[in-house]
């Protein structure tokens, strides 16, 4: 007997957990988590990025952080979400998921290496592969697979993952469950409106009863990825420009003053490296910016109603350095990169960014989707909004998403739910799907393996609600 | 270092001069238990004073974390496979549990316990799963074909559509809201209605049916509303409204209540609500805030009023100065000394300030000024007087005012009193069983014992102690009831009697019914049914030859009316439920009232009103003596 106190851990009875060695896969655009049920961390976190070399006799895929980032010549970066968070490329996507399942998690079985893509240099293994393949052991035959999907997917994609879970990993148990449900989870709650900010989409989901509301779920491109352009056009317009050097062509750098050129020596390379590959790695570097400087209009007000901006030029800038040894204190500059976020006509412009539209900003997004649900539930869902995803993490973000929230229904009760620590922001989706697949009651939904063999991959549709 | 002086100071208990008696007193006893304290404790001890701390000191070395109990080797753990009942395709899962130890298996087969040891065994496959009891369904209303064709029917909505509305509740277990988001119908069998439609010649119609036409869009309440509608009408199907019992019957009103266009009403008001702009809202706080200030001042001002009136009362005189300086050596007389007086100055100073103008106790035009007009005037005075009414109190909280309900369902009750400490509900039920003698007490358990009531009754929920006590003084007002009847019964076989003897006699019949008459009243109940069918022919033959009797013949009417009249006070107080089970124990109290009305066929008009008034009497005597019990 131990007697129980803040220390232990809940025994799994406590919290009617059973635990059957599930599987968690939460694929994002940016990352790929993927762990244990009952755990409170994925334990694999990989890009979705993957490097590809393209040559007639054999292509060549290259996954994981440590061989997307080598400077390898010919090598391309690609993603295979689609710009509507739908996966375009089935193939790869199949393959980046089964290397952040086998690279942490089953470990890698014989003749897995043959088959995960990593070992496949020559040509002339192929046809020992095909043959392989059929007795060659499923990497998820023992565990049973939860999916996390967008709350958007089409029936095709969704028909699709239980295809690849059934038919490449032959798990013997599968469900999918929307990631605006999981992430509401992972806060203790069954009903909220979830705002996950990600990198390519931002999206708001309400929520009733760990039950999606179809009508109300609501997207937008202005997540992420938008604000990364949004400093790009920053860098650009600033007088002089800013340069944007990421790290792999830098091979040593001078302390240089604040706003003074460079003085770095650079890597040269023989054969140019791929656009994509620099376009990814300046991306890094954006990243670092948005986690550093970027900081959101907390309010009250828009950025840009005029007096604003004169209060903010008052506040102490925050400093950067890139790469190459540049660096500069950022003044009123950091706060327009993540304004159009919130106020569409802030968004800085070319001709490749066009003016973002004002219903994808997020306040608008949030109150289409409340529109959608029932009235009687509106305030229940305004008393739990969920905020996750990796750009929520931004400076201030949730003071601004709180005044905006409040300006628009200022006569509810608006609480925002915003989890501290930034390993819960990021992988809120995943973790909710950590706790659900532990729960025991949870094990009569799955979709079993004779399930899919009787009724095929529409099942899908008709389960995973 | 403080004395212990000091800390008692500090606590407000009685100083030590005071206390010094006491301690002589009381000095020999702790003597004796005292042992010789040494090292740190002594000087804690000292610390103490004399009296020991309230709380339990543990002085012994004990260690509150159970040992680790290691006994023989690490225990194992297998990935047990098991089946989930919940399930219906057999899916088998593993999860870790510990391996079943050698000796209980060992119990089963005695020399396998060798072969527990062996890896490769497999574990056995658990088919009893423990969350599979977490599986619940819902019940939705069913029905027949025929059932649907006669009474179902509705113009506005197909059968397949019925159909369907009703897998989506159970699907989404009653949640509208969802059922409304996900809400789908498209009719799957376009072709046939299509055809007929074209033979009919219906443009219109046909026109809704082919596959291009907007899909009807249903709001929730048009779902709620035929869902609802079905129901209902099945509940009155299946149950007949006068034999729901009562929370039945509340859900049946609830169905048949549901008014789709109100319920569409309060939801635009809802939402309007919800949608009112920033000003709107502001307004709405500046007014509450204006209304609390305002409810504020009243109280203030009712407060004032009752200080005056308190203090046109002669002062209570204070003890402690008549006592002398020498009370006020504690710091809590101090405390005290100090509060009142610096009562007494406020109230001076009070008085003093509004003595000139039209004073405090009038309403002077500050306190009622309540309009926006007078905003800012009033907003420094609200101001000013929170300062003020927050020394004196602070407003009652208010008490959120559940519906009727929500308390059922919160297991809300309010009570006028509380007793303190805790009570069984069982004793409860205990205690109403129990009537003030003996005899009554055995009744009315061999009542509830007929009525197939257990001693012991499980869960005694608050709920159900109000139908236990509801249906107790039932049972007493029934006993009560039987007891007067019963008493009735006799006089009316005396008088019975009685008066057969006389028509005997004038009849010249006298021996021999007098004997049965006698025999009848000194059984004292209504005999055997020979004797009193025996009995009823007599009367008959008496009633034949004798002429009064025959007048009276109605008396037979009134004598019914007066045992139906009993019967009927019973019941219609009875509930539903209770009301067949009340049936039930007059079953036995039928033969004697049977009789009863037999015998009075033969009694005067007299007699009979005499009865039925002291009936009366006796009745509301009982009723209130039960009454009391209840109450009690
Ligand atoms: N600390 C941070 N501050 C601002 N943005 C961040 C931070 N950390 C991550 N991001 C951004 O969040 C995005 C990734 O969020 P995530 O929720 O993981 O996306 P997805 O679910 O689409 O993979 C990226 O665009 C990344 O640049
Ligand atoms: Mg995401």
């Amino acid at each position: 007997m131990n007697i129980p106190n803040s220390s232990t851990a809940p025994n799994a009875n406590e919290y009617a957990g059973d635990e059957v060695s599930a599987i968690v896969l939460d694929p994002g655009y940016s990352t790929t988590r993927a762990g244990f049920a009952g755990e409170d961390v994925p334990k694999s976190v990989c890009p979705s990025f993957y490097g590809h070399i393209d040559s007639d006799s054999s292509p060549q895929y290259f996954f994981g952080e440590n061989a997307i980032h080598n400077p390898v010549p010919n090598l391309e970066i690609k993603n295979p979400w689609g710009s509507d968070g739908i996966v375009e490329d089935w193939d790869t996507a199949t393959k980046i998921w089964e290397y952040a399942i086998t690279s942490r998690l089953t470990g890698s079985k014989p003749g897995n290496p043959g088959k995960n893509g990593l070992n496949d240099a020559n040509g002339d293994d192929m046809d020992i592969d095909i043959e392989g393949l059929e007795n060659m052991e499923k990497p998820l035959e023992e565990s049973p697979l939860l999916m996390t999907e967008p709350g958007w997917n089409s029936q095709k994609a969704r028909e699709k993952c239980i295809e690849i879970a059934m038919e490449e990993w032959g798990t013997p148990a599968f469900y999918l469950q929307k990631t605006g449900v999981l992430a509401a989870f992972a806060s203790g709650k069954a009903s909220g409106i979830i705002i996950d900010v990600g990198a390519s989409i931002t999206s708001v989901t309400p929520v009733l009863d760990g039950m999606v509301l179809k009508k109300g779920v609501q997207k937008s491109p202005l997540a992420g990825n938008f604000v990364s352009n949004q400093i790009r056009m920053i860098f650009k317009q600033s007088q002089p420009e800013i340069p944007l050097t990421p790290h792999y062509k830098v091979a040593s750098k001078t302390q240089v003053d604040a706003g003074a050129p460079s003085q770095a020596i650079y890597k040269s390379f023989e054969i140019p490296l791929m656009e994509s590959f620099h376009r990814h790695e300046e991306e890094r570097v954006l990243t670092e910016f948005k986690e550093s400087v970027v900081e959101v209009w907390p309010g009250p007000g828009r950025f840009s109603n005029g007096t604003n901006e004169e209060i903010a030029k008052s506040q102490p800038g925050r400093p950067f350095e890139m790469p190459d040894g540049w660096n500069q204190v950022f003044g009123v500059d950091r706060y327009r990169a993540a304004e159009a976020l919130f106020d569409a006509g802030a968004a800085l412009q070319d001709a490749e960014n066009p003016r973002p539209k004002d219903e994808h900003t997020i306040p608008r997004l949030v109150q289409a989707a409340i529109q959608q649900v029932d009235t009687d539930q509106r305030p229940l869902l305004l008393q739990n909004i969920v905020v996750t995803g990796g750009s929520t993490l931004l400076y201030k973000f949730n003071d601004r998403l709180n005044y905006e929230i409040n300006a628009i229904y200022p006569s509810t009760r608006n609480k925002l739910i915003a989890p501290g620590s930034v390993v819960e922001r990021k992988y809120a989706a995943w973790i909710g799907g950590s706790i659900l697949a532990s729960l025991g009651t949870f094990h009569q939904l799955w979709i079993s393996r004779k399930e899919y063999e009787e009724h095929g991959v529409n099942i899908v549709e008709k389960r995973c609600k | 270092m403080a004395s212990g002086r000091d800390v008692r100071d500090m606590l407000g208990l009685p100083a030590a001069g005071d206390g010094q008696k006491m301690a002589v007193q009381k000095r020999p006893k702790p003597a004796a238990a005292v042992r010789k304290i040494q090292g740190v404790a002594r000087e804690v001890v000292a610390l103490y004073g004399e009296r020991p701390p309230p709380v339990a000191v543990y002085e012994e070395k004990k260690t509150y974390r159970a040992k680790r109990q290691s006994t023989g080797p690490a225990k194992k753990w297998i990935q047990q496979p098991f089946m989930n009942q919940a399930r219906n395709d057999g899916l088998v899962l593993k999860h870790w549990r510990r391996k079943p130890t050698a000796t209980q298996s060992g119990l089963t087969n005695g020399e396998d316990t060798a072969m527990e040891d062996v890896e490769a065994a497999e574990p056995p496959l658990e088919t009893n799963y423990d969350f599979a009891k977490f599986n619940v369904g819902i019940d939705i209303p069913v029905f027949t074909d025929e059932e649907y064709d006669v009474h179902l029917r509705s113009d506005d909505w197909s059968r397949e559509e019925t159909d369907y509305l009703l897998d989506m509740v159970k699907e989404h277990y009653y949640r509208w809201a969802v059922i409304w988001d996900r809400y789908d119908y498209n009719p799957s069998t376009k072709l046939e209605p299509f055809s007929r439609d074209a033979l009919h010649g219906d443009p219109n119609q046909a026109l809704a049916t082919l596959p291009f036409a907007p899909s009807r869009t249903r709001s929730v309440e048009d779902l709620k509303a035929r869902f609802y509608d079905i129901s209902a009408k099945l509940m009155k199907l299946r149950i007949p409204e006068v034999q729901m019992d009562a929370s039945q019957y509340a859900r049946y009103e609830i169905l048949t209540k549901f008014d789709p266009l109100l319920e569409r009403n309060r939801k635009t008001l809802a939402a309007a609500l919800m949608n009112r702009s920033m000003d709107e809202v502001k307004e709405e706080e500046f007014l509450l805030a204006e209304l609390q200030r305002i409810n504020m001042a009243a109280n203030r001002l009712d407060a004032e009023r009752e200080e005056l009136r308190s203090r046109l009362e002669a002062p209570i005189p204070n003890q402690q100065i008549a006592a002398g300086l020498a009370s006020f050596q504690s710091s809590a007389a101090l405390a005290q000394l100090f509060q009142q007086l610096f009562q007494q100055d406020r109230s001076k100073k009070r008085a003093s300030g509004t003595a000139g103008g039209p004073g405090r106790l009038s309403l002077s035009g500050a306190d009622i000024i309540g309009t926006p007009t007078a905003a800012q005037h009033a907003q420094m005075n609200a101001a000013a007087n929170r300062r003020q009414s927050l020394a004196q109190q602070p407003p009652p909280t208010p008490i959120r005012q559940l519906s009727p309900q929500a308390e059922y369902r919160f297991n809300v009750s309010t009570h006028d009193r509380l007793t303190s400490g805790v009570t069984f509900g069982a004793d409860k039920l205990l205690k109403m069983r129990q009537a003030k003698s003996n005899v009554q007490t055995q009744k009315i358990g061999t009542a509830l014992a007929q009525l197939g009531i257990p001693d012991i009754i499980p869960i005694p929920t608050s709920r159900l102690g109000e139908v236990f006590e509801a249906l107790v003084s039932k049972v007493g007002k029934l006993l009560d009831v039987r007891k007067v009847r019963e008493k009735e019964e006799g006089e009316c076989r005396i008088l019975e009697a009685m008066k057969e003897r006389r028509a005997n006699e004038a009849h010249g019949h006298a021996g021999h019914n007098g004997e049965n008459g006698d025999a009848n009243t000194g059984d004292g109940r209504g005999g055997t049914p020979a004797t009193s069918t025996t009995n009823h022919r007599e009367i008959q033959d008496s009633q034949e030859r004798d002429e009064d009797a025959e007048a009276e013949a109605d008396a037979d009417e009134d004598g019914d009316v007066d045992a139906d009249a009993d019967d009927d006070d019973v019941d219609a107080e009875g509930e539903e439920d209770e009301d067949a089970e009340g049936e039930d124990i007059d079953i036995d109290s039928q033969a004697p009232s049977q009789s009863a009305r037999h015998t009075s066929e033969a009694m005067s008009t007299r007699v009979i009103s005499q009865g039925h008034k002291r009936s009366a009497s006796v009745f509301s005597q009982t009723s209130n003596k039960s009454s009391k019990r209840a109450r009690k």
